[in-house]
């Protein structure tokens, strides 16, 4: 046995390159700024996205199914914490199941615009944190904000509840981390950032990929500066540390609820309206990337080569690093639809990660400036104002997107867009659902007493407020519910069908019922989309068994 | 390079450069007489008395880093110098008489070959920074011995001396001078007549001194000259019994609430008795109901615990919550200014470290002079006596053994040793223990910074032996976290802070007002912590590590963890004794902080069970676990596995990261399974409460090198 060499704590700390232990100089804390911020983007985008939402029709139906889920985990009978289920990261739904804690503010709609703006103003905070380390002037900052805030990409996404802003908030979040600790060499923001790509990790798992980069960057930004192996190694440790837990947590729970470790990824939704992958040839990509950020986040084409040039010539390897970041945004679209890992290839909402991380590319440009930060600062703000019309209008026609057509038409319009078709051919508008919910929540008491496969009619249960009426799929597992469909009578009075052709479990079993023909299973009520059928005493659906249990093994 | 002449050159009395002034401490310029005043052609005049004196023109050349003249002046124009530029205070510039009685011994001990020039220069420069008698520094640095040293002060001073190594007392003579006269003084009277008492002396008495003593022997007397590590020992001898009556009932007698010498207090008894019959009737009656309120009590346990510790962990993250001191601030103190300072250092059974511990203490940068470092000894513990013994150690280690008797723990030894300190200040080490060598110095200035309701400053403590084995790294990692983050945001806080067992600094006055340790406490510590916040003191950190030896191994990891669980358990019983007492003394912010830090006692118990059910829900998808955790309390203790579980695993990479030790981060990944040994630990402590509350669990330490030894 060896005695060990005492170190003391002047001389252990003489070689770290980072500050440990005492926190070095930064801008002064401005919660208040900070609150401000927060509270004018949330309100302004909740009252914007109310009238977007309720007014004009313009919701997308994955935002109605994650509200229905976070009904679930608090209303459901019994509650239901696995009501987050495993089509999307769990946190995209987690985070905002305390909107769904009183029902009102769910049927009300009021949810479903909140759901998105918390997360989109959060992000701007982050940005706005990001200007005062830069040390952009105040009235700047606030134009850019305004600026950013006001393109047409950012107000869908921010505005009616969609997912997106939920992931790229905390990976926004994540980067004024690490441009803090760039700053300050303060190890406590490399943690914080690690915390804040995990939360990002499982509300969107796009935002690995960043993750990956930033973790590299840590080691070869500390590796540059002098630190040795132990330090470089202790700190990507620590950054990587919360973000490989989750991961690994929600592998473990695929393997152990689903008997399929990676399902997280094969199974993940990340969108219900592409209509299929087309066939791209590397020249289809490259055009459609060009597209993607000419039309969705032009200065891109601006703050990509003024990072790698402020790399690579001026010795910035922050600015390297954003622009390598803001490259892996650009690119991983087309690359997804090479390793064909998704099945909406190119979406215009692939142009709000480019748009964001063109904006930190250039925050931290403004940085790099010094005095010509105002300048810098100034020239992004003109861009983003000129480009706000550009990308309106190009949101009309762009090929591949969900609501960004209907979204840019009520806007140029101020007219409802219910009924309209987007541009893949699906239907806007949620009369059909509210009439459907309706009529239920005034007919209908008894819980359980409703039949129903959530995963196609989860608007009409969210719309209701009452998910404890329905007996549907997360009540207690697939098992079971298959037992109810294949015998009805003895579980329930109901039986609610989707009428459209989109994988319905009831509607495929009893099809002459959702189309309203079946003669024991009449129709109690109906909308163009929804159909409620009652189920009578003693129905016994005995020719249907085979092909319930046939598309239980599918479903 | 230095030279000395005296031809024409810039005289002292030419002026002094402004320049030139401050480039030797006052200490220096009165200890040498020397004065920086000119600079000619790149060289710098300095005045000096004595200018072929060698010693004086090395410390100068050492000073100045230029070529040097000394230029031989006299004594009245560089002391008229020296003293306009740094102009005198009274009572810090030695007197004629004193400085004659230096160079008397200077010249005593070199003329008569006892020291070298090299030992007279160190010990004359540690002189012009403290002040402190020239013999005692040579003394501490032992360069002479103390019997020399006796002997030289006899000669000077015309006095007698008297050996006391084999001397047996008559106790009813050395008691007939009050202990506190004896101990305050370093005297003890040794023979007496009806006419005259004999008195061994440390030193000769001043006239004042003598007057007081004369008064309580109330004869006269007369004074003869002792070793004092030997007139140490004879007054320790004298007075143990009083010694050891104090340290083991003071606070029992004297603030019997506030000692655990009783666990559980008859109104907790029936409290708690009456709180096990109502969950027993009401499991009777509604027992799933019932089941699932204890399960929702201890989830809203470990939800508040958590949380709290999750809070401060966060405060404490990337700031600097400790009292600060520079290094220029420490440079800059004026050592003639340092208070005397006591360590304490418990020892059973640790000879092998003894050698260790004294080159680690030596090694404090702290004048030796002003030290008062106790040796606590066991006296079943022979072997560690006769090392110390054997080492013939200088007057500022004083050796103390402890008289055998129940109950035989660290603290009665600590307060046994505080009734010997002679410090303003005093801290205790353990045997092992390496301290950052400036500890004392930045506690010193630390108290003079704080509010004067500060009495504790709490040291930060870490691991030397953290890569030994995992074990080691975890208890680092711990460690880390406790000290780097949840400490310093308690302190911040002004909460009640539970001490550590070590490096924690005390106004030693204020400590004896407290009534010192509970001997009946296994982590007297804690007790002592939250006993000076209920008094309305406070206790602060600093920025100084003490590193530690941590358990390498598990058996004796798990017996000092499970002393250390017990003891929280059983300060939380006495403190919780009167509730609405403790909440009127600490006030909420106080009161809920006590309970929530001593409730991760509690929550180490609770591991386990939420564990295994957890595990053998996994396993079993047992319904009746399932039913166990309805609706919030499942959500609650969700939290609690996925989240609450990550978090203290990643607080536990936040303490390693905030200390800078890079290589412990992989570890605390795997903390989780270190948590099952804490459990462990605790387990037995809860049951050792009921079984063997006042034991003692020994940890043996010098397991990193195989030197090892208990405490």
């Amino acid at each position: 046995m060896s005695t060990a060499t005492v170190v003391h704590t002047k001389e252990r700390l003489s070689g770290v390159v980072q500050s440990v232990g005492r926190r070095p100089s930064d801008v002064p804390r401005r919660w208040w700024e900070s609150a401000l911020v927060f509270l004018f983007f949330t309100v302004g985008y909740t009252w914007f996205g109310y009238w977007v939402v309720v007014d004009q029709h313009v919701v997308g139906f994955e935002t109605l199914d994650r509200l229905n889920r976070a009904l679930m985990v608090w209303h459901n009978d019994p509650a239901k914490l696995s009501a987050i289920g495993f089509d999307y990261p769990p946190l995209a739904t987690l985070l905002i199941a305390p909107l769904a804690v009183f029902r009102g503010f769910v049927t009300s709609m009021a949810a479903v615009p909140l759901a998105s703006a918390i997360f989109a103003a959060i992000t701007m905070v982050g940005l706005n944190t990001m200007m005062r380390r830069a040390l952009v002037a105040g009235p700047l900052r606030y134009a850019l904000l305004l600026a950013l805030g006001a393109n047409p990409l950012v107000l869908l996404y921010a505005t009616t509840g969609t997912r997106h802003f939920v992931w790229i908030a905390f990976v926004v979040t994540g980067l004024g981390s690490l441009f803090a600790w760039y700053i300050t060499a303060d190890v406590r923001f490399v943690m914080l950032a690690g915390i804040a790509y995990s939360v990002a990790a499982l509300s969107g798992y796009s935002s690995l990929t960043f993750f990956v980069l930033s973790a590299i960057m840590i080691g070869a930004i500390l590796a540059r500066l002098g630190a040795d192996g132990t330090e470089v190694e202790g700190t990507v440790v620590g950054f990587a540390a919360p973000t490989v837990y989750v991961i690994a947590l929600w592998t473990v729970f695929n393997l152990v609820l689903l008997l399929s470790p990676f399902s997280w990824i094969t199974r993940s939704s990340d969108a219900a309206s592409s209509g299929g992958l087309e066939m791209f040839s590397a020249v289809d990509l490259l055009r459609a990337t060009g597209e993607l950020v000419l039309y969705g986040a032009p200065i891109a084409i601006i703050v990509l080569p003024a990072l790698i040039f402020s790399g690579f010539a001026r010795g910035n390897p922050f600015a390297l690093w954003l622009g390598v970041l803001l490259g892996a945004a650009i690119l991983t679209p087309a690359l997804a639809v090479a390793l064909r890992l998704t099945d909406s290839p190119m979406l215009m909402r692939n142009a709000l990660p480019i748009l964001l991380l063109s904006v930190v590319g250039a925050i931290w440009l403004a940085r790099s400036a010094e005095e010509g930060s105002t300048l810098v600062a100034a020239v992004v703000i003109v861009g983003l104002l000129v480009s706000i019309p550009w990308t309106l209008n190009e949101m009309k026609t762009y090929r591949f997107q969900n609501l960004e057509a209907p979204f840019a038409a009520a806007l140029t319009t101020g007219e409802s867009q219910e009924g309209a078709e987007t541009l893949n051919g699906e239907k806007v508008g949620i009369v059909s659902e509210q009439a459907m919910a309706e009529y239920i929540r005034n007919n209908v008491s008894q819980d359980n007493s409703i039949l129903t496969d959530n995963a196609q009619t989860y608007a009409v249960m969210m719309l209701t407020g009452h998910p404890e009426l329905f007996f549907d799929r997360v009540d207690r597992s697939d098992g079971p519910w298959k037992e109810a469909a294949r015998n009805p009578a003895e579980y329930v009075d109901y039986l609610l069908m989707s009428t459209a052709d989109n994988g319905d479990l009831l509607t495929k079993l009893y099809p002459d019922a959702a189309a309203g023909n079946d003669a024991q299973l009449q129709v109690v009520y109906s909308t163009p989309r929804y159909v409620l059928v009652g189920v009578p005493a003693g129905f016994s659906p005995d020719q249907q068994s085979s092909q319930i249990d046939q598309l239980g093994q599918s479903s | 390079m230095t030279t000395t002449q005296t031809r024409r050159n810039p005289r002292l009395t030419d002026g002094v450069d402004q320049d030139l002034r401050h480039l030797i401490p006052e200490g220096i310029c009165r200890t040498f007489r020397v004065m920086p005043y000119a600079a000619v052609d790149g060289t710098v005049l300095v005045a000096a008395a004595d200018a072929d004196d060698t010693i004086t023109a090395h410390v100068v050349a050492e000073r100045i880093d230029r070529p040097v003249l000394l230029v031989r002046h006299t004594v009245n124009e560089i002391v008229s110098a020296i003293d306009t530029v740094y102009p005198p205070q009274e009572t810090e510039v030695e007197t004629p008489e004193a400085r004659r009685a230096r160079m008397q011994m200077a010249q005593m001990l070199t003329r008569s070959g006892l020291i070298t020039d090299d030992q007279l220069q160190r010990a004359m420069l540690e002189y012009s920074r403290t002040g402190d008698p020239l013999g005692d520094i040579l003394v501490s640095h032992e360069a002479i011995t103390e019997d020399v040293l006796v002997a030289a002060l006899s000669e000077m001073y015309q006095m007698q001396r008297v050996g006391l190594s084999e001397f047996a007392p008559d106790m009813e003579v050395a008691r007939r001078l009050p202990e506190p006269i004896a101990q305050a003084f370093q005297v003890v009277p040794v023979a007496a007549t009806e006419e005259l008492v004999l008195l061994a002396v440390a030193r000769p008495l001043d006239a004042e001194q003598a007057a007081e003593v004369e008064e309580a022997l109330g004869s006269p007397f007369r004074q003869l000259l002792a070793n004092r590590t030997e007139l140490d020992q004879l007054i320790q001898h004298v007075h143990s019994r009083h010694y050891a009556e104090v340290s083991t009932r003071l606070l029992m007698e004297t603030r019997p609430e506030e000692s655990a010498h009783i666990v559980v207090s008859g109104g907790q008894k029936a409290t708690f008795v009456l709180v096990a019959i109502v969950v027993v009737v009401c499991g009777v009656i509604w027992p799933m109901s019932t089941v699932i309120g204890v399960i929702a009590a201890c989830s809203l346990l470990y939800l508040v615990v958590s949380f709290y510790k999750f809070r401060l962990t966060l405060r404490a993250l990337g700031t600097h919550l400790e009292t600060d001191v520079t290094d220029e601030e420490i440079a800059a103190l004026d050592e003639r200014h340092l208070p005397r300072y006591t360590i304490l250092v418990p020892l059973y059974k640790e000879a092998a470290i003894v050698p260790r511990l004294v080159r680690d203490i030596n090694a404090l940068d702290y004048p030796r002079t002003r030290l008062d470092v106790k040796l606590l000894c066991e006296e079943d513990d022979q072997e560690t006596v006769a090392k110390i013994r054997a080492m013939e150690l200088p007057p500022h280690f004083h050796l103390v053994v402890v008289p055998d008797s129940q109950p035989k723990t660290k603290p009665k030894a600590c307060n046994y040793g505080l009734q010997l300190a002679t410090g303003s200040y005093c801290v205790i080490f353990d045997a092992e223990d390496r301290p950052d060598p400036d500890q004392l110095k930045k506690a010193v200035i630390a108290f003079g910074r704080v509010a004067d309701n500060v009495v504790c400053v709490q040291a930060k403590l870490n691991h030397f032996n953290q890569d030994q084995n995992l074990l080691t790294a975890w208890f680092a990692n711990e460690y880390s976290m406790h000290f780097e983050l949840i400490l310093p945001a308690m302190g911040a806080a002004e909460s009640p802070i539970p001490l550590g067992g070590t490096s924690n600094h005390f106004v030693t006055s204020k400590l004896r007002e407290l009534g010192a340790w509970d001997p009946f406490n296994v982590t007297e510590d804690a007790d002592l912590g939250i006993r000076l916040h209920r008094e309305g003191y406070r206790t602060a950190m600093i920025d100084s590590t003490t590193l530690e030896e941590a358990n390498s191994q598990v058996p004796n990891w798990i017996r000092q963890r499970s002393r250390w669980n017990k003891g929280y358990i059983q300060t939380w019983l006495v403190h919780m004794r009167h509730p609405f007492q403790l909440l009127a003394a600490t006030g909420l912010r106080g009161f809920l902080s006590i309970n929530l830090t001593m409730g991760t006692a509690f929550v180490l118990l609770l591991n386990p069970i939420f564990w295994g059910l957890t595990t053998l829900y996994v396993f079993t998808q047992a319904g009746i676990i399932q039913q166990l955790f309805p609706g919030i309390i499942f959500y609650v203790a969700s939290a609690l596995l996925f989240v609450g579980n990550f978090i203290f695993v990643y607080l536990s990479v936040a303490g390693s990261l905030q200390r800078g030790e890079f290589s412990l981060t992989r570890t605390a990944l795997l903390s989780p399974l270190y948590w099952g040994l804490m459990s462990w630990a605790a387990w037995k402590g809860f049951i050792q409460l009921f079984t063997n509350p006042f034991y003692w669990e020994k940890t043996t330490h010098g397991l990193d090198d195989g030197s090892a030894g208990q405490s």
